[in-house]
């Protein structure tokens, strides 16, 4: 009952029409391709009007994919307990989950970020559908 | 917050109210029965204070906090009604589902304009209102925009050319701060993808502080071009105040500029809807 009551509260955000962020999430990202990666962080950009940042995902065969996921403002971040800096460094083994973008390779809107010592911070906003 | 003062109204008032049930007196009611919402010297509701739209709580706190104030504005008898799509003519109709169909790909606030009224009321950006005797001034972190709101009984300017965030002039209608919205361009979305309007365009914000936490807000949008009647959506803001407006540059990094250049280059199927 309390997963509906959710579910529900959020169909009635969506159904208000408070859209994600600063641009229309369909247009770049897919909301019906998720995404789960794993790897250690490569690089951040603190900038506006969107965060980016670099993970290197090692697959099966040892090969190294360098992924790059956008996500909030620092703004909203900071809102959230995140530091420039400290938060997410080069070399922190992080997860990182999302969805891929609709036509650019290794590229991802980032919803949360779960850090090496198993803290989740949100890192961007739910997928969108471009009806709102 | 040491400045605001609170103040009781007669308890006749709530009794009488509670017989009528329009939302304008069920705001009021509210308003009555809740002796912590502050005034000013003048006697009207302050509405000064840093505030952020009910479905930002989504996405700054999380469901839990965006579930439990939905719950408490259900409790309290302020829970809003379902939000209506536009009214739309047939061919303003036609142009918001191209809108849609094209992923929001045109949304002017992906380019860094200035978000219009009301949909910059709805950003998940805090705004924080400053209500002085003879002005409004609401500025927001979204844009870094600002709105000066005359109070002192004047009319719209005479030299009022077409703009983003329109002119503004407030009263008081009771406990309700009325907000009159003229003087438009047709740049802006009114509040979701391809929500488009015309200079014709006239808001009528109603901001009620119907709680020391919360504004009812309601916002009438009036355009004889793109609508078959007026159409109105509403919210709930909730006081932040422990929270500041922060910096916001939108295009230090705004790669949407060149992705949408590329998408658009590619053809339609790169971001129309499958």
């Amino acid at each position: 009952m309390r997963r509906y009551l959710m579910l529900a509260a959020v169909a009635g955000m969506l159904g208000a029409g408070t859209a994600s962020g600063h641009h229309s999430f369909a247009a770049i990202f897919d909301g019906e391709r998720p995404l789960k990666l794993s790897g250690k962080v490569a690089d951040v950009e603190w900038t506006n009007p969107h965060i980016h940042f670099s993970i290197d995902v090692e697959g099966d065969d040892g090969a190294v994919t360098r992924w790059r996921f956008e996500g909030y403002p620092p703004n909203m971040l900071v809102r959230q307990g995140w530091q420039r800096d400290v938060t997410l460094k080069p070399g922190d083994a992080i997860t990182v989950e999302g969805w891929h973008a609709r036509t650019e390779p290794n590229l991802g809107a980032a919803r949360r970020v779960t850090l090496a010592d198993g803290r989740t911070l949100a890192a961007g906003p739910p997928a969108g559908t471009g009806g709102r | 917050m040491t400045r605001w003062q609170t103040a009781r109204r007669p308890l006749a008032a709530l009794s009488f109210a509670a017989v009528l049930a329009s939302p304008q007196v069920l705001r009021a009611q509210a308003i009555a029965a809740n002796d912590e919402v502050p005034r000013t010297a003048d006697g009207k509701p302050d509405l000064s204070g840093v505030w952020i739209a009910t479905g930002a709580v989504l996405l700054f706190e999380g469901e839990e906090a965006y579930a439990a104030a939905r719950a408490a504005d259900e409790a309290a008898g302020r829970a809003l009604p379902p939000n209506e799509p536009p009214p739309y003519k047939p061919e303003a109709e036609a142009r918001r589902q191209e809108h849609l169909a094209r992923q929001g790909i045109d949304d002017p606030m992906a380019r860094c304009l200035l978000t219009g009224v009301p949909r910059i009321q709805f950003r998940p950006l805090p705004f924080e209102i400053v209500q002085l005797p003879d002005r409004t001034i609401i500025l927001y972190e979204i844009h870094h925009a600002f709105r000066i709101i005359p109070t002192d009984g004047r009319p719209h300017p005479p030299d009022m050319e077409p703009t983003y965030l329109g002119e503004s002039i407030g009263r008081w209608e009771g406990d309700t701060f009325v907000v009159d919205v003229r003087g438009f361009n047709d740049k802006t979305w009114l509040q979701g993808v391809g929500t488009v309007h015309s200079e014709a365009l006239r808001v009528t914000e109603r901001y009620t502080r119907d709680s020391f936490d919360t504004i009812v807000y309601e916002a009438t949008m009036e355009d004889p071009v793109v609508f078959t009647k007026p159409w109105t959506l509403r919210e709930i803001f909730r006081l932040r105040p422990d929270e500041r407006i922060r910096e916001y540059e939108c295009i230090e990094s705004n790669e949407d500029l060149v992705r949408f250049e590329e998408l658009l280059q590619s053809g339609d199927e790169a971001f129309r809807a499958r």
